[in-house]
C-alpha cells in the first residue's frame, strides 16, 4: 500500500524501476564474467557448496551411508585409495565407495566420509559467523548512519546505565543490590517520561532540565563503540573467549562473528551518510515515509555492495581462523568434523600419515583461495570508480 | 627514476640480505657429531616451562625434572621402591602414646585408678606379658616405657565463622584443665594399641572418658560445640608417631655452605608458612614438631598415626642461610620493597636455586632453555654428564625434527612414532608402565549406575585390549584397580573384565534392560541413555570416548558424548557432580593412601570421590591403610580393598599407559670400579619402570658401543 | 588543531577506560579458576584453594578487584599468578624478543607490497597483474600452522640447518657478526609468515590506490604531454598514491605488542603471543589483563598518531 502511494508520489511506476535495476545486475554479470579468476573463484565456490549438501545428506541421520564416526581401529592409517581389509571388517564398518579414496586416520575413520561431512560444518562456521557479523554491522553501521547526529540525553544514559548496571549485578550474584538497581532505573525511567509529559511538574521542577541536556550523538556513542572493540587483538579476543567459555560449535561461530562486525559497520556508516544526503532519500523523507522504510527499502540495497564484498572474503578468514583455533586445540569439538580440526589432528601423524594434513590442508587451501578470488572480483566489479573505463 | 630505483632495489637488498644468513648457519652435523662438547651435555626437550624453581612453592611436573636434580630429600626410593637415605643417612620410626587417666572407668583387679597406681599396673602387664590375648601380648610386648604426665592447664583458641555474618570469624576460648596422663612409648607404631589396652584396662576404658568434665569456654557455645571443643582439646587416646632422621655428615648446598638439621626444619616452616602458599602444605599438615636434636640429628613428631609421612620427606631441602628471614628482609631492601610483605614467594632465589642436588643451576631464559652444571661436590660422587639442559619446545613436530637431527637427546615421544623409532639402529627405546591410569567413571549418584550390573555390563562391552593395541599402539596394559600395577599393593588375583558384549546385554537384562524394536535398550519404556564427557585437548581420552560411544551403540545403549574445556569440566560438571559418565584419569602416588578419591565421607561437592562411591568395609580399609605403618599388613589391607573396587566398579578401569622414551644408542651407563677401571653398561629400566634412575652415571659416547648382550 | 588533539585524547582515555572493564568482565565473569587452584590434586584441601583465592582477591567484589588491579597496574606492582614475577619485567623480556620478529615482519611487508601493488596497478588485467593477485590470496589462504610445518619440514630435510628457536642452540659463535647472522637466519622464516598476510593486503591496497590515483585528471593530463611513462607512474601518480599509507604507520604500532601464538608455538620463540597464550591456559589474569591493556593503549596511540599524520599529510584537512 505504501509502496504504492510512495511510487505514485515519486512519479515512478514498478516498470521504470525494474528495468535499469536488472540492467544493472546484467552488466555486473557481463564485467564478472570477464574475471575469469573470479569466475574459478565461483566454480569452486559452487562445487563445494553442492559437496557441502551432499556431505550433509550422505553423513548425517542415524544410519548415514557413509558414517564419518566409525572407528575401525584394526584399519587405522591406511594411505589414500588403499582397499579396506574386508575380512577383518563387519558389513557395516565397509566404506561405501569400497576404498578408502583419502586413507584413514589414527582411530579407522574414513577420512573422505570426514571431509565430506566436515564441509558442510565449515561452511555453516563460515556462514553463520559471517552473518551474525554483517547482520551486526549493517545495523550498528546504519543507525551510526542514519540517526549520526542525532543527541543523547543525559537522562537516557543515567537509566540505560542504572539498567544495564541492575541485571549485571543480578547476573553475577549480588541480587538485592542488582534488584534494587534495576528497579530504582524503572523508577527513574518512569518519573522521567512523567515530566516529559506532565506540563504542572515541569514548572515545579525546572532544574530537571539539566537532565536533558544532550550529552553525545548517537553516531559517536557507536563509533566509540566500534572503537573500543578495535581495541582488542581480535584473534586474542576469540581465543579468551573460546577457552574460558564451554566449546561448542556455535561459542565459535557467534564468537568469530561477535569480534569481526567493525569493518562492515564503518563502511555501512559511511555509505548511509553519503546516502543520507542523497536527492532519493530526502524526496521519500518529503513524502513521510517511515525511518525504517527508508533504511530497508531505499538505502541498505544501495550500501550492500561492499557489504558482500567484505562478506566473500570474511568466510574465507572465518575458514581460516576455525582451522588456527583447532591448532591450539579450541577448535569445533567432536562429534563434528571440521577441515581445521582433521588438519590439526593429523599434523601429529604428518611423517606417518602425511595424508591427514595435506588432504585438509590442500582443501582448506582451495576453497578459501576461491572465496578470496571471487570477493577480489565482486569488488572490482562493483568498484564504480573503476567500472567506467571498461 | 629514483623511486622506482629504491622500490625495487630495497626489497631485493632485504631479500639477499635475509637469504645469505644462511651462509653463517651451522649445519645439524656441525653442531652434534662434529661438537666434541655435545657429548658432555645432556638435552632434555620438553614442551612447557618451569614456573618457580622452588620445590616448596611449585608443583607443576616441568619444575619438579629441574628440582630434582637441583634439590636432594632426606631420602627417596631405590630401584625396589623401597625409601633409600639420601641426606639422611638413616632413620627410625618409633611412637608416643597418651591416654588421659580416667576416673570414672573400673579397671578389672584394679578399680578406679590414679595415674602412678595405673602407670604401674600396666608396667606390671608388660613384664609379666599378657597369656591367651597374643594381640594385646603383641601390644604390650611393644611398649618401651611407661611413665605419667602431671595434670596441668590448657588454652586453645578456636576459629569460627560467625552464625550471624558468615562473612565474620568468631574466636572461641577453650581452657582445660587436664587430668594426669599415662605416656606410652613404644617401639614400633601401633594403630591397634588402645583396642588391645581395652582388654586389659577393661572395654570402656576410653570411651567413657568425659573431656566435657575438664574444659570451660568462654562465651556462649551451643552444647554440640563444645563437646566438639573438649574433645579437640583433650582427646582421651592419642598416637604420636615418632620419626627420627640421622643426617648425613659433610653434605654441602652449591655455594659450599654446610647443610645440617636446621635446613630441615626451616624447610618445613617455610611450607607450613601460611604466607608462602604452599602446594605440599596438606602432607605436613600431621607434624606436630619439628626439633633439631643436634645438627645432624632432627626429631619430627606426628600429631596422629599418617603412615604415608615418611615419603614426604624426599622433598627437596632449602638452605636455610640463603632463605631465613634476615635474608628475605636484606633482599627485600636491595630491591627497594617492603621488607614486611616481603615473602619467599618473591624472592629471587626461585629464579636461581641453590640446593645439595648434583646438579648446580646456572642459567634461565624463559621459554628458552634451563642450563644445569655438574656439582664437583656432590656427596656422591659429581655426575658423568658435564652439563643438563631442559630445552623447551613447545610444539610436538618440531621437537620430534630436534631429536632426529641429534639437537635434543630425550623428548616426549608419542606412542605412534615408537614403534618407528624402534626399528632405526640409531636409537635404543625404553618403555614401562607409568603411574596413571585412564577410568569411565560412573556417577553413582544416578540411574541406572547406582546398580553395579549395569556398571559391570558397560566395562563388559568395551573391547579394552583393542583400545590399548590400537590406540595406545600397543603401550598400555589393562588395569583392575587403584593400586600402581609395579607396587605390592596391587592385587593380580583380580582378574579384569572380558570382553563380551553377549553377556554384558544378559547382564543388563538382569538388571531391567532389554532391546526394544529399534534395538535400544529399554526399562519401563525409557531408553538406556546418558552422557558421557571428558576434557578437551587430550587426544587418548578423545578416541576412548569415540570407542567407547561406538562400542556402546552397538549394544543399544543411546550415549551421547561432550568434550568441555579442562576447567569448565572440573567446575562445571566434576565439581558439582552434574555429569553421567565421564572419561578422566588419576596420576597413582607410590603411597597407597586413597582417602580423598574413595573414602564415602569425600563425596561432597568439590571432592574427588566424585562418582559417589561408598562401601563400609572399604571405608574401613581406607583409614586403616593410612594409619598403619607396617608394609606387610599394608599390603593385604590394599588387596582387599582392591578386591572390593574391583567387585563394585564405580570405575570401569581401562588401563594405564606406558611411558616411552627413546634415546641416542651411544647414551651409556659409565661407572669406575674402585681400581680406576671403566665400565659401560648398557642402560635398563629398574624393575619399577624408572630408565632415569642411573642418570648421574650417564654419559655419551662418541661411538655407539657393542655390548656383548646387544641383540 | 589543539582543541582536536585535546578532544581525540579525552574520547580514546574513556575508550580506555571502558576497554579496561569490558576486558575485566570478560576474564572475570567466565568460569574457571587460575591454574594455581588445582581441585583435582587431592592435596588441595578445600582450605588450601579458599586461601589462594583470598591472596589473589578472588573473594572481593568484583569492582573491588578491578580498582585493585588497575592500582597496581599504575604503580607497577602487578605480579604474575604463576611465577611472582613482575608483570611489566616479563613483558618487557617478551616483548624484546618479539621485536625483532616484528621488525623484520614489518620490513617485508612494507617493501615487498609496494614494487607489486605499483606493478600490478601500472599493467592491470595483465599477465603479472594476474599472477600477483593469484599469488597474493593463495599466500592468505593457507591455514598458517600447515604452511609453517611445510616450510620447516622442507627447510630441514633439504638444507640439514635448524629452523626453530632464536638462535641456534648451543651456538658458540666465534664472532658477534657470526651469532648476529645466526639470529638473521633465524629471523627469516616466522618473518616471512608473519609477513605473508600484510604483504597480499598491503599490496592490493596499493594497487587499488594507484589505479584510483592513475584515473584522475592530472595523470591523465600528465600521461597526454606525452611525459614517460615511468614519470608519470612514479613521480606523478605514486606520490599522491602513497599519501594515505603515511597515516598506516600509526597502525603498524599494535603489531608490536601482539605476536602470533600459532607462529611463535611453532617456532619455539619466546615471544608475547606465546606468553599470553599460556596465560589465558593458564588464567593467570594480571598478565593477560596487562597485555589487553597494553595493546589497547597501542592501538589508541596508534589511530591518534595516524589521526596526527593525516593533518600534517592532507592539506585538505582543517579542523
Amino acid at each position: 500500500m505504501n509502496d504504492e502511494r510512495e511510487k505514485a508520489i515519486l512519479g515512478v511506476s514498478d516498470r521504470e524501476v525494474l528495468p535499469p535495476a536488472e540492467g544493472r545486475l546484467r552488466s555486473f554479470w557481463r564485467l564478472f564474467r570477464k574475471n575469469r579468476m573470479a569466475m574459478a573463484g565461483l566454480a569452486v565456490f559452487g562445487l563445494f557448496l553442492a559437496t557441502a549438501l551432499v556431505g550433509l545428506v550422505l553423513t548425517s541421520g542415524t544410519d548415514p551411508l557413509m558414517d564419518p564416526a566409525t572407528v575401525r581401529l584394526q584399519e587405522k592409517l591406511r594411505p589414500p585409495l588403499s582397499k579396506p581389509n574386508l575380512a577383518m571388517l563387519r558389513p557395516k564398518e565397509v566404506p561405501a565407495l569400497g576404498v578408502y579414496l583419502f586413507g584413514t586416520d589414527d582411530l579407522g575413520r574414513d577420512v573422505f566420509a570426514r571431509m565430506l561431512q566436515g564441509a558442510w560444518v565449515s561452511l555453516t562456521v563460515g556462514f553463520v559467523a559471517v552473518g551474525i557479523s554483517v547482520i551486526v554491522g549493517i545495523f550498528l553501521g546504519g543507525i551510526a548512519g542514519y540517526y549520526g547526529p542525532r543527541p543523547v540525553r543525559a537522562d537516557r544514559v543515567g537509566a540505560s546505565v542504572l539498567l544495564t548496571l541492575g541485571a549485571a549485578l543480578l547476573f553475577t550474584g549480588s541480587g538485592v543490590t542488582g534488584g534494587a538497581i534495576l528497579v530504582a532505573g524503572h523508577l527513574f525511567l518512569f518519573w522521567d517520561l512523567l515530566w516529559g509529559r506532565v506540563p504542572l511538574l515541569r514548572e515545579k521542577m525546572p532544574w530537571v532540565r539539566v537532565l536533558r541536556v544532550p550529552l553525545f550523538s548517537v553516531d559517536t556513542l557507536l563509533m566509540r563503540l566500534v572503537d573500543i572493540m578495535l581495541c582488542f587483538p581480535s584473534f586474542f579476543l576469540i581465543l579468551t573467549v573460546v577457552a574460558l567459555l564451554p566449546a561448542s560449535i556455535y561459542n565459535i561461530m557467534i564468537v568469530i562473528g561477535l569480534t569481526s562486525w567493525m569493518g562492515t559497520a564503518r563502511f555501512v556508516r559511511a555509505e548511509f551518510l553519503s546516502l543520507r544526503e542523497q536527492d532519493f532519500v530526502t524526496a521519500a523523507r518529503a513524502l513521510g515515509v517511515g525511518d525504517l522504510r527508508i533504511i530497508f527499502r531505499h538505502m541498505i540495497p544501495n550500501a550492500v555492495a561492499p557489504v558482500l564484498v567484505s562478506a566473500t572474503i570474511g568466510i574465507a578468514t572465518a575458514i581460516l581462523t576455525e582451522a588456527g583455533l583447532s591448532f591450539l586445540g579450541f577448535g569445533v569439538p567432536p562429534p563434528h568434523a571440521t577441515w581445521g580440526n582433521i588438519l590439526s589432528d593429523g599434523k601429529r601423524f604428518i611423517f606417518d600419515a602425511p595424508w591427514l594434513t595435506f588432504v585438509p590442508g590442500v582443501a582448506i587451501l582451495v576453497v578459501v583461495l576461491s572465496f578470496n578470488l571471487f570477493g577480489e572480483g565482486l569488488r572490482d566489479t562493483l568498484n564504480p570508480r573503476l567500472k567506467e573505463r571498461h | 627514476m629514483t623511486s622506482k630505483r629504491i622500490l625495487i632495489f630495497a626489497p631485493l637488498a632485504l631479500t639477499l640480505f635475509l637469504l645469505q644468513s644462511y651462509l653463517w648457519v651451522p649445519s645439524y652435523e656441525e653442531q652434534t657429531r662434529g661438537n666434541p662438547h655435545r657429548l658432555e651435555e645432556y638435552i632434555d626437550g620438553s614442551i612447557g616451562d618451569a614456573s618457580l624453581l622452588n620445590p616448596v612453592l611449585s608443583a607443576d611436573s616441568a619444575s619438579s625434572q629441574i628440582e630434582g636434580l637441583v634439590f636432594e630429600g632426606l631420602l627417596d626410593r631405590d630401584e625396589n621402591l623401597h625409601f633409600r637415605g639420601r641426606l639422611a643417612k638413616s632413620w627410625e620410626i618409633n611412637e608416643t602414646a597418651y591416654f588421659y587417666v580416667n576416673p570414672r572407668a573400673r579397671v578389672p583387679g584394679l578399680g578406679a585408678a590414679e595415674g602412678d597406681r595405673l602407670a604401674e599396673f600396666i608396667r606390671e602387664a608388660v613384664r609379666k606379658g599378657a597369656s591367651g590375648e597374643t594381640s594385646l601380648a603383641r601390644s604390650l610386648s611393644n611398649i618401651r616405657a611407661v611413665s605419667v604426665v602431671p595434670p596441668r592447664t590448657l588454652q586453645k583458641n578456636f576459629r569460627e565463622k560467625d552464625p550471624k555474618d558468615p562473612k565474620k570469624t568468631l574466636v572461641v576460648r577453650v581452657r582445660a584443665k587436664a587430668p594426669a596422663r599415662i605416656r606410652l612409648d613404644l617401639k614400633t607404631v601401633d594403630q591397634d594399641l588402645f583396642t588391645n589396652l581395652g582388654i586389659l584396662l577393661g572395654k570402656e576404658y576410653f570411651s567413657s572418658f568425659r573431656a566435657a568434665d575438664y574444659v570451660a569456654v568462654t562465651g556462649p557455645v551451643p552444647a554440640e560445640r563444645f563437646s566438639y571443643y573438649a574433645r579437640k582439646i583433650l582427646p582421651a587416646v592419642e598416637h604420636n608417631p615418632v620419626l627420627v632422621f640421622h643426617l648425613r655428615p659433610g653434605v654441602r648446598f652449591h655455594d659450599g655452605h654446610l647443610f645440617d638439621a636446621g635446613d630441615v626444619k626451616f624447610t618445613y616452616e617455610a611450607i607450613m608458612n601460611p604466607a608462602n602458599l604452599s602446594p605440599r602444605i596438606a602432607d605436613y599438615e600431621p607434624v606436630k614438631s619439628v626439633e633439631v636434636v643436634d645438627p645432624l640429628t632432627v626429631r619430627i613428631t606426628y600429631k596422629r598415626l599418617y603412615s604415608p609421612a615418611l615419603g614426604t620427606w624426599s622433598m627437596g631441602i632449602l638452605p636455610e642461610h640463603l632463605l631465613n628471614e634476615k635474608a628475605l628482609a636484606a633482599e627485600a631492601r636491595a630491591r627497594g620493597l617492603d621488607p614486611r610483605k616481603f615473602s619467599l614467594r618473591e624472592s629471587r632465589f626461585n629464579r636461581h636455586p641453590v640446593g645439595c642436588g648434583p646438579f648446580v643451576f646456572r642459567e634461565w631464559e624463559s621459554d628458552q632453555y634451563i642450563l644445569l652444571d655438574r656439582f664437583e661436590d656432590y656427596w656422591e660422587g659429581p655426575p658423568n654428564y658435564g652439563r643438563y639442559v631442559y630445552r623447551i619446545i613447545p610444539d610436538l613436530l618440531t621437537q620430534e625434527m630436534e631429536f632426529y637431527a641429534g639437537t635434543i637427546d630425550s623428548y616426549n615421544v608419542q606412542p605412534h612414532q615408537v614403534r618407528r623409532l624402534k626399528a632405526d639402529p640409531r636409537f635404543q627405546s625404553f618403555s614401562g608402565l607409568s603411574f596413571g591410569y585412564t577410568y569411565i567413571g560412573y556417577n553413582m549418584r544416578r540411574k541406572p549406575f547406582d546398580d553395579p550390573r549395569v556398571r559391570r555390563a558397560l566395562g563388559m562391552a568395551i573391547d579394552v585390549d583393542k583400545i590399548i593395541r590400537y590406540v595406545l599402539h600397543g603401550q598400555g596394559e589393562r588395569i583392575t584397580g587403584p593400586f600402581p600395577k609395579q607396587t605390592d599393593y596391587y592385587n593380580h588375583n583380580v582378574t579384569p573384565l572380558p570382553y563380551d558384549p553377549e553377556g554384558a546385554l544378559k547382564l543388563l537384562a538382569r538388571a531391567g534392560w532389554r532391546r526394544n524394536a529399534q534395538g535400544w535398550l529399554e526399562k519401563d519404556g525409557k531408553r538406556l541413555r546418558f552422557t558421557l564427557i571428558t576434557n578437551s585437548g587430550n587426544d587418548l581420552r578423545k578416541a576412548v570416548l569415540a570407542i567407547a560411544q561406538d562400542s556402546w551403540k552397538k549394544i543399544g545403549v543411546d550415549v551421547r558424548t561432550d568434550l568441555l574445556e579442562w576447567s569448565v569440566f572440573l567446575q562445571e560438571r566434576v565439581d558439582k557432580g552434574d555429569f553421567d559418565a565421564l572419561i578422566l584419569g588419576w596420576m597413582m602416588g607410590i603411597e597407597p593412601d586413597l582417602y580423598q578419591i574413595w573414602h564415602s565421607s569425600q563425596s561432597g561437592p568439590h571432592q574427588l570421590n566424585f562418582v559417589a562411591f561408598g562401601n563400609r568395609e572399604a571405608d574401613d580399609l581406607i583409614a586403616k591403610i593410612r594409619r598403619e605403618y607396617d608394609f606387610d599388613r599394608q599390603v593385604a589391607y590394599c588387596r582387599r580393598l582392591h578386591e572390593i573396587i574391583a567387585r563394585e566398579q564405580p570405575y570401569t578401569f581401562l588401563y594405564v599407559g606406558k611411558w616411552t622414551a627413546v634415546l641416542d644408542k651411544r647414551i651409556v651407563i659409565k661407572r669406575v670400579d674402585e681400581a680406576g677401571r671403566v665400565h659401560y653398561e648398557k642402560i635398563r629400566p629398574t624393575k619399577t619402570g624408572n630408565y632415569t634412575f642411573y642418570f648421574n652415571r650417564w654419559i655419551k659416547l662418541p661411538e655407539a658401543p657393542g655390548f656383548a648382550m646387544d641383540g | 588543531m589543539f582543541s582536536f588533539i585535546a578532544r581525540s585524547l579525552i574520547q580514546k582515555v574513556i575508550t580506555l577506560f571502558f576497554v579496561a572493564v569490558i576486558s575485566f568482565l570478560i576474564i572475570h565473569l567466565a568460569p574457571g579458576d587460575p591454574s594455581q587452584v588445582d581441585p583435582l590434586n587431592p592435596k588441595f584441601t578445600p582450605e588450601m584453594v579458599e586461601r589462594f583465592r583470598s591472596q589473589f582477591h578472588l573473594d572481593e567484589p568484583l569492582h573491588v578487584q578491578f580498582a585493585l588491579f588497575y592500582k597496581d597496574l599504575f604503580t607497577g606492582k602487578t605480579v604474575s599468578w604463576k611465577d611472582n614475577r613482575p608483570v611489566l619485567d616479563k613483558i618487557w623480556e617478551r616483548f624484546l624478543n618479539s621485536l625483532p620478529l616484528f621488525i623484520v615482519g614489518t620490513l617485508l611487508t612494507w617493501t615487498l607490497s609496494f614494487p607489486v601493488g605499483v606493478a600490478s596497478a601500472i599493467r592491470r588485467g595483465g599477465l603479472y597483474d594476474r599472477t600477483a593477485t593469484f599469488l597474493s590470496y593463495l599466500l592468505i589462504s593457507i591455514p598458517g600452522f600447515f604452511f609453517a610445518y611445510v616450510m620447516i619440514i622442507f627447510v630441514v630435510t633439504r638444507f640439514h640447518v635448524p629452523v626453530i628457536g632464536m638462535e641456534t642452540f648451543g651456538l658458540n659463535a666465534s664472532s658477534w657478526l657470526h651469532a648476529a647472522m645466526d639470529r638473521v637466519w633465524h629471523l627469516l622464516l616466522p618473518s616471512i609468515l608473519g609477513a605473508t598476510g600484510g604483504i597480499a593486503v598491503l599490496s592490493r591496497y596499493v594497487r587499488s590506490q594507484m589505479l584510483e590515483v592513475e584515473g584522475q585528471d592530472y595523470v591523465r593530463t600528465a600521461k597526454a604531454k606525452g611525459l614517460p611513462e615511468d614519470q608519470v607512474h612514479y613521480r606523478h601518480a605514486l606520490r599522491n598514491a602513497l599519501l594515505p599509507f603515511v597515516t598506516m604507520f600509526g597502525l603498524v604500532l599494535p603489531g608490536l605488542i601482539g605476536g602470533s601464538v600459532i607462529i611463535e608455538s611453532i617456532f619455539s620463540w619466546p615471544g608475547m603471543g606465546r606468553m599470553a597464550y599460556e596465560a589465558i591456559l593458564a588464567r593467570d589474569y594480571p598478565v593477560i589483563l596487562t597485555v589487553n591493556f597494553l595493546s589497547a593503549v597501542l592501538v589508541l596511540v596508534g589511530t591518534f598518531i595516524s589521526d596526527l599524520l593525516y593533518l600534517v599529510v592532507d592539506p585538505r584537512i582543517r579542523l
